[in-house]
């Protein structure tokens, strides 16, 4: 790796879950994940070895095709790696069968999409709620307190009863973010939400990120290609040929497009 | 134009075909059978029987071709609907709206001309071989039968034209699409919701308690005796029915609305639920056939069921008579419900072709269900739920009217000779109609709900544009 390993307590551990349980939302250890076989083998995860820390908003970039989007479906358990470990909220994702991880995501996972965040039959409120009665969670005076709270601090109020049809591209990635965030999950997992709104919402849509980091301290892992948003990022993770080559720290946009076409041009 | 534009294939029309199939089978074995009832009559010296027989399968040709009409067009519509962007994309580069959807019409004319085609020849094959071995048994006398009449070709006609006419409503949704959707990241656009409406309405409520009211008059006519009241339950029926098939987009969504309530509110009820009457028109069109079907199989067994019942309570008759009626009306039975249940067969054919079709254009919403958390159990009840809802409604719908119009038919032909109001519970059909509707529910939700969940909700996510 061409920079400093992230300055995490602990380093990697033979065995994760005792370390994992603790500091790491996420933990990775030595993950592969393969598609196709022979010689149409595309290892678009190569032994990947990383921990996501609670409470902190870490960014993932890299080039297309570079293994971001495979890396965030592993980490969500959306996936199946084909070799290696995935631990989230200290469960072990690579031993659980279909269900099992179906039931980590449900509840320890907030999900916000490119595109097709929303169920098409129900309303924006009833979707930002689903991950609840999902879960057989009651929808306390509480819950709709932040759930409302939310809608409002995403200029959603007056949209809460509208089917998705009915909203804007933005809009409607606003009620994903909502919907992500409301739950209070371990973990939100966003593959570049902001890739479908223009600047400003894109812009409201990250200070809302952001702001769910410092003020509740939620855990948030965003792919994105544009180095102001991942400015808004805590750590900078970049991915190529399905390898981590680069973590750092804050940084300004700026240094952030210095950093990729360095890497660009260093791999060339 | 090319049809496979906008069509993916001719597996897309595979509905189509099969139901025009089902139609011409349908008919050209009524046809034929006439024909042959025809020269049996001919053969003995009477020659009334014919006319008659020939109204009478008209009319039953033309219900069936009438559901097959309501499930073609909702064929057309529902793999219209699955590829609406494909259709945006077209119109960005230039495709006239118009042209598609004459290539849709077009298509569907000659897969339901093909297909009813084919169904009659069989249907003709079936019937000739089924006659000689009645010769051959000595069933029916030898006589000179004829393989089939000329008239077979009026329904392979009719059915052909209703398919390109259905296949010209039902790709109503592509002049709906505009370029501009190509590019558009929303998904579906929205069904229309406003469904135009107040002449409808009005018309449907008129025929619906105008029909009512004559049935009530009937019952009570006939209860003191006049041979009226079967006029008047005729018409009373007939109006009531068209009232119901005129009103149906008012009355099968409100059906299923307050039958889906019933399944709870649990995310995956919900869900089926909205989803179930998402469209109205769609809801309407693939539930409509079941109830029509339904209805007729129902009305039958229950008239015969009451005049059984009638006759059972007439002390007047020696039980020999007694027995030799009720033989003579479960033979009726059998005949009647095995002539009408075809409009079940189509609608339910019907049935499991939207279903299958709605639920995997429907890929990409359930991968995001399943990436919420929805378990793979948690997907196949909920589209259970939805087929239930559709087709349970639709059901417990055309019974409920088969008994009313079946019961009040048989007291308007012997309410004067009966005390009172004879119900007709024909338990074994409508057990087996129950049944049935439980086989259709699980047949049309399980595989496509299988296979929907077979796939991982990466791959269902996964932005194909
Ligand atoms: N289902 C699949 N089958 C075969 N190959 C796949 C599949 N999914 C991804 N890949 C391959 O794996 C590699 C990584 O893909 P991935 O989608 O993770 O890239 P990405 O970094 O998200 O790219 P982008 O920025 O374009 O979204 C690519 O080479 C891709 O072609
Ligand atoms: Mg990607």
């Amino acid at each position: 790796m061409p920079t400093a390993p992230h300055q995490h307590p602990s380093s990697a551990p033979a065995r994760p879950d005792a370390a994992t349980g603790r500091d790491a939302v996420i933990a990775f250890r030595g993950v592969t994940r393969d598609y196709g076989e022979g010689t149409g083998l595309v290892r678009a995860l190569d032994a990947v070895t990383v921990d996501v820390e609670p409470g902190r908003f870490t960014a993932v970039m890299g080039p297309s095709g570079s293994g971001k989007s495979t890396f965030m479906n592993v980490a969500a358990g959306l996936d199946d790696p084909t070799g290696g470990e995935v631990w989230l909220a200290g469960r072990p994702l690579h031993a659980l069968d279909d269900d099992g991880r179906t039931l980590v995501r449900r509840d320890h996972v907030g999900f916000v999409f490119q595109a097709f965040n929303l169920v098409p039959t129900l309303t924006a409120r009833e979707n930002v709620l689903l991950p609840f009665e999902l879960a057989g969670r009651r929808v306390t005076a509480e819950v709709r307190e932040r759930v409302d709270g939310l809608l409002t601090s995403l200029g959603l109020v007056d949209r809460a009863e509208h089917l998705p049809s009915a909203l804007s591209g933005g809009q409607q990635q606003r009620v994903a973010i909502a919907r992500a965030l409301a739950s209070d999950p371990q973990v939100v997992i966003a593959d570049e939400p902001t890739g479908n709104l223009d600047t400003r919402s894109s812009r409201e849509v990250l200070a809302l990120l952001r702001a769910a980091v410092d003020d509740y301290g939620q855990t948030i892992l965003m792919v994105t290609h544009d180095p102001v948003a991942a400015s808004h990022a805590d750590r900078i993770l970049v991915l190529a040929d399905g390898r981590v080559v680069a973590d750092h720290g804050r940084l300004q946009p700026a240094e952030i497009a210095d950093l990729l076409v360095t890497l660009e041009v260093g791999a060339a | 134009m090319r049809r496979d534009l906008v069509l993916g294939g001719w597996r897309d029309l595979g509905t189509v075909g099969l139901v025009a199939g089902l139609c011409g089978a349908y008919a050209a074995v009524l046809v034929t059978a006439s024909s042959l009832l025809q020269a049996l009559a001919d053969a003995s010296g009477g020659g009334a029987a014919g006319v008659l027989l020939a109204v009478v399968a008209t009319v039953f040709v033309l219900v069936a071709v009438y559901v097959s009409a309501v499930v073609i067009v909702n064929a057309v519509d529902t793999v219209v609907a699955g590829r609406l962007r494909q259709v945006a994309l077209l119109r960005l580069l230039g495709a006239r709206g118009r042209a598609l959807r004459g290539s849709v019409m077009r298509a569907s004319g000659v897969v339901g001309t093909v297909g009813a085609a084919l169904g009659a020849v069989l249907g003709v094959a079936a019937t000739d071989a089924f006659r000689v071995v009645l010769v051959a048994r000595g069933t029916l006398p030898r006589a000179d039968y004829p393989v089939t009449s000329p008239w077979v070709l009026a329904p392979v006609a009719v059915v052909g034209v209703t398919a390109l006419a259905a296949g010209w409503v039902g790709s109503r949704g592509v002049l709906r699409v505009s370029p501009a959707q190509a590019m558009s990241s929303a998904e579906a656009a929205a069904p229309p919701t406003s469904v135009s409406g107040r002449w409808r309405l009005l018309v449907t409520a008129l025929l619906g308690v105008g029909g009512a009211l004559l049935l009530a008059l009937s019952a009570a006519v006939a209860e003191g005796g006049s041979a009226a009241g079967f006029l008047l339950a005729f018409a009373g029926s007939a109006s009531a029915g068209t009232g119901l098939l005129v009103g149906a987009r008012f009355v099968i969504p409100a059906l299923v609305v307050a039958a889906g309530r019933i399944l709870g509110g649990s995310p995956p009820s919900r869900i089926a639920r909205r989803t179930a009457v998402a469209d109205r028109l769609r809801t309407t069109r693939s539930t409509m056939g079941l109830v029509i079907g339904v209805t007729l199989v129902t009305t039958f067994a229950s008239g015969v069921r009451a005049l059984q019942t009638a006759v059972h309570s007439w002390s007047d008759l020696g039980a020999g008579q007694r027995a030799q009626a009720e033989a003579v009306l479960t033979t009726t039975t059998v005949i009647l419900v095995a002539i009408v249940v075809i409009s079940s067969v189509i609608s339910a054919v019907g049935f499991v072709s939207t279903m299958s079709l709605t639920v995997i254009q429907r890929r990409r919403e359930i991968g995001l269900l399943r990436a919420l958390g929805f378990t793979a159990r948690q997907v196949r009840s909920m589209v259970a739920r939805e087929s239930a809802a559709l087709a349970g409604t639709a059901v417990a719908f055309g019974l409920v009217l088969g008994v009313l119009f079946g019961s009040l038919g048989a007291q308007s032909l012997v309410g004067g000779q009966t005390d009172g109001f004879v119900w007709g519970l024909p338990w074994p059909v409508l057990g087996a109609v129950a049944a049935a509707a439980l086989g259709l529910v699980l047949v049309a939700a399980l595989p496509p709900s299988r296979r929907a969940v077979s796939v991982a909700p990466v791959d269902a996510l996964r932005v194909e544009r």
